[in-house]
């Protein structure tokens, strides 16, 4: 009748000797296995649901067989900012009680981007006296910040740098129309047009950058014998050999963090093999995503590479992507020219685009850096004579002297210019200059265009459904 | 009252407003109702077998349907495990803390947890030899909302935990000890007695995990995107009301303001049926 544990001697002090169940094996072990069984039915699930659903034979055979190289240790910046944090505040005085109210500027450059700009302001603040703040606020988050400020009338900045399609679409209501060195005759041509509404500029460009093509360490080339490719066979070629040496991952890096360098890379493919005509129309929304000579763009130009494990899965641009490149693990790197002030040895670098084919004109993406005044500046004084400084070949000098940048406004003269960049520059010869896609069109086509090209990425036999889900979400 | 008018009626009846006008400041009836009821954001199963996205809606029933089980049995099971041991406080504030972790942080960690180079899930799997998970999980549709799904678990088991460990201390020791002396099986006994007892904990447990997972969002964009990372494969609709919202240019409040009353219909459906079903026994 008494169970262990209760002697019946003593039921008066039942309660008082009571144990819990110690005996629970029983329950815990099926309680276990209850979970265990989830978890891998779950688990087997998502494994097999991981399988590709297509197998094609690999471009890059060498990439798979070198995936489990170590990681880079490089360290390639040298930052005199903190770049641990992706938001930080600056702030610069003159040497002397300001009298001029205090300038804040917000921007999307942190830690090694963030400097070169830095030494802009500091000069303006030199040259004018007027303080400034710098905050960095990346622009995907200012797309979500600014409606609901500026539905309450404030701004969290004077001069604020943003995506010309925001601008565009938000000018009239909420933001000043900006004159005197914002002005078609002090830029190059067509710089302004994406701010423009009517004939109101209500945004200005500072200096650009320029998307050229695939960046590599000229040591790396030199030691292993490779050359610069002319045609796409050479480049395709280029790309196996190099998955074939020792300690590559894949031959092409892949940037991402929202997305936006993936979106790079295929604008690059679309202006080089689609010509800057059908570039232009996929942006003026005239030509379909779907169509057939955009689709085969992709199918016979980047699927094959993605399928063929040239390209990397995508990794976080500038800290895993950036390092893992410069380290060895990858020999190419699709970025903006703003490269060359993120390696810590911007002699070593090379930069071609893809090679150009016959009847067929090339464009290049040049992406400006736009920046407005809000309506609800306090300071709409000091904000203007900002603007204008940053619009002017003055500011923009100081900015492409340090490296990375290109100057929109006209009479900053070439000498000035890193030697590196006036490789870039050169790159621009012969080709149209293009406006940056996404930026342009904007809105949740820009965040849908990048989501779809990482599914293409790990997905390339997704080809179709993903330039459906682009298509569908181009505005009217 | 006059609170309860001003910040609960007053905001559930301009959401319900809002819904029923265009962007453009035109009566659309329930047209906002179907557009996001047909929208493939909302449910897109073309082509299944497939892999996600297969839309908010059957991402947010897959995420209870994994999600709720999980971080119920898993609470209840250290709850009973924890219940005598010395030092299971520590271990409880321990598990607690991915509770009071900032969700947007947790997503953040998962981006570390799942990445492909440094991530120690891929690394485990590789360590297994299972190549096919050894991957980036974030940057892959197939395993994108499997892992902020298992990742939310841990982020969550502390809940259930506290609440479990609160209600088996509500339960009279002598009902073990009745049971123990009739010779009860441990299987037994907690199915008749301990589960049986726990129920309004278990009430409270569901009921909160399945709100929390319907309004899932900082968790999602934390790791993702507003698109709801690759794909959209991680999309839910918080995110997607969101989206609607704060995203587009132009916004569109009525459709964003339908997923939002569609939401809350949700919520309320699984609160009452809940509470109801307490209430009568």
């Amino acid at each position: 009748m008494a169970g262990p544990g209760t002697p019946a001697s003593e039921p008066g002090k039942a309660s008082e000797n009571y144990r819990p169940p110690s005996a629970r094996g029983r329950l815990i072990a099926i309680i276990a296995a209850l979970l265990i069984i989830t978890n891998v039915v779950t688990g087997l699930s998502a494994f097999y649901l991981a399988q590709p659903t297509v197998s094609a034979a690999a471009l890059c055979p060498g990439s798979a067989g070198a995936a489990k190289a170590p990681a880079a240790t490089v360290v390639t910046t040298s930052l005199g900012t903190d770049s641990s944090s992706s938001q930080f505040t600056f702030h610069i005085d003159p040497p002397f009680k300001p009298t001029a109210a205090t300038v804040t500027v917000v921007g999307p450059w942190a830690g090694p981007e963030a400097e070169p700009f830095l030494r802009v302001l500091e000069n303006f603040t030199r040259l004018t006296g007027t303080p400034v703040t710098y905050k960095n606020i990346r622009q995907e988050d200012l797309t979500q910040i600014l409606p609901t400020q500026f539905a309450s009338g404030t701004a969290p900045g004077d001069v604020i740098f943003m995506v010309s399609s925001f601008i565009k679409a938000n000018g009239p209501a909420h933001m000043l129309k900006l004159t005197g060195n914002v002005s078609d005759a002090k830029y190059t041509p067509g710089s302004l047009d994406p701010v423009k509404v009517g004939t109101d500029n209500y945004g200005g460009v500072y200096t650009g950058k320029i998307k050229p093509g695939f960046w590599y360490r000229k040591s790396f080339f030199a030691a292993h014998n490779l050359t610069v490719p002319t045609t796409f066979q050479e480049f395709k070629d280029l790309v196996v050999k190099i998955s074939k040496i020792s300690g590559i991952r894949t031959p092409i890096v892949s940037g991402d963090g929202v997305g936006w360098p993936l979106s790079d890379v295929t604008e690059h493919f679309i202006a080089t093999y689609g010509g800057a005509a059908m570039h232009r129309a996929l942006m003026n929304k005239t030509k379909a995503w779907t169509a057939p000579d955009v689709r085969a763009i992709f199918a016979d130009r980047l699927v094959p590479l993605l399928a063929g494990k040239c390209f990397s899965e995508p990794l976080e641009w500038n800290t895993v992507a950036l390092t893992n490149w410069w380290g060895g693990l990858h020999a190419l790197y699709f970025m903006g020219s703003w490269i060359t002030g993120l390696v810590s040895n911007a002699t070593d670098l090379g930069v071609f685009s893809l090679p150009a084919e016959s009847g067929i004109t090339r464009g290049i993406v040049f992406a400006g850096d736009y920046f407005f005044v809000p309506k609800y500046t306090a300071n709409p004084t000091e904000a203007n004579q900002l603007a204008e400084w940053l619009a002017g070949n003055e500011g923009q000098d100081y900015q492409v002297k340090q490296g990375g940048h290109i100057a929109t406004a006209l009479g900053v003269p070439l000498s000035d210019y890193p030697a590196v960049d006036r490789g870039v520059a050169q790159l621009m010869n012969g080709v149209q200059i293009l406006s940056d896609l996404d930026d342009t069109i904007g809105g949740t086509f820009q965040t849908t265009f990048w989501s779809q090209l990482q599914l293409l990425w790990v997905s390339p036999n997704q080809l179709d459904s993903v330039l459906a889900a682009i298509q569908a979400k181009v505005p009217a | 009252m006059l609170l309860i008018l001003l910040f609960v009626a007053y905001p559930v009846f301009a959401t319900i407003g809002v819904s029923l006008f265009s962007s453009d400041g035109k009566f659309a009836g329930l047209a906002n109702y179907g557009e996001v009821l047909g929208s493939p954001d909302t449910v897109n199963l073309n082509g299944f077998p497939k892999p996600p996205p297969f839309g908010t809606l059957i991402h947010s029933a897959i995420w209870i349907g994994i999600h709720l089980p999980l971080s119920l049995f898993l609470g209840l099971w250290l709850a009973l495990v924890l219940r005598n041991v010395k030092g299971a406080s520590w271990v409880k504030t321990a598990i607690f803390i991915g509770m009071v972790t900032p969700l947007i942080i947790g997503g953040i960690l998962m981006l570390y947890i799942y990445d492909g180079s440094i991530g120690i899930v891929p690394k485990f799997f590789g360590a297994l030899g299972i190549q096919g998970l050894a991957v980036g999980w974030m940057q892959r549709p197939t395993t994108l909302l499997f892992g902020l799904i298992f990742g939310s678990v841990w982020l969550w088991t502390g809940f259930s935990l506290i609440v479990y460990s609160a209600g088996l201390t509500t339960i009279p020791k002598d009902y073990w000890e009745a049971a123990q002396v009739d010779g009860t099986s441990t299987f037994r006994m907690f199915t008749r007695v301990t589960f049986p007892l726990l129920k309004p904990m278990t009430i409270v447990v569901i009921t909160m995990t399945i709100l929390w997972e319907l309004k899932i969002f900082d968790l999602v964009i934390g790791a993702t995107s507003p698109q709801g990372g690759v794909g959209g494969a991680a999309d839910v609709l918080a995110l997607q009301m969101y989206r609607y919202a704060f995203v587009e240019i132009p916004a569109r409040r009525g459709v964003a303001a339908a997923v939002a009353t569609f939401l809350s219909i949700l919520t309320m459906v699984a609160t009452v049926s809940t509470i109801r079903y307490m209430v009568k026994r």
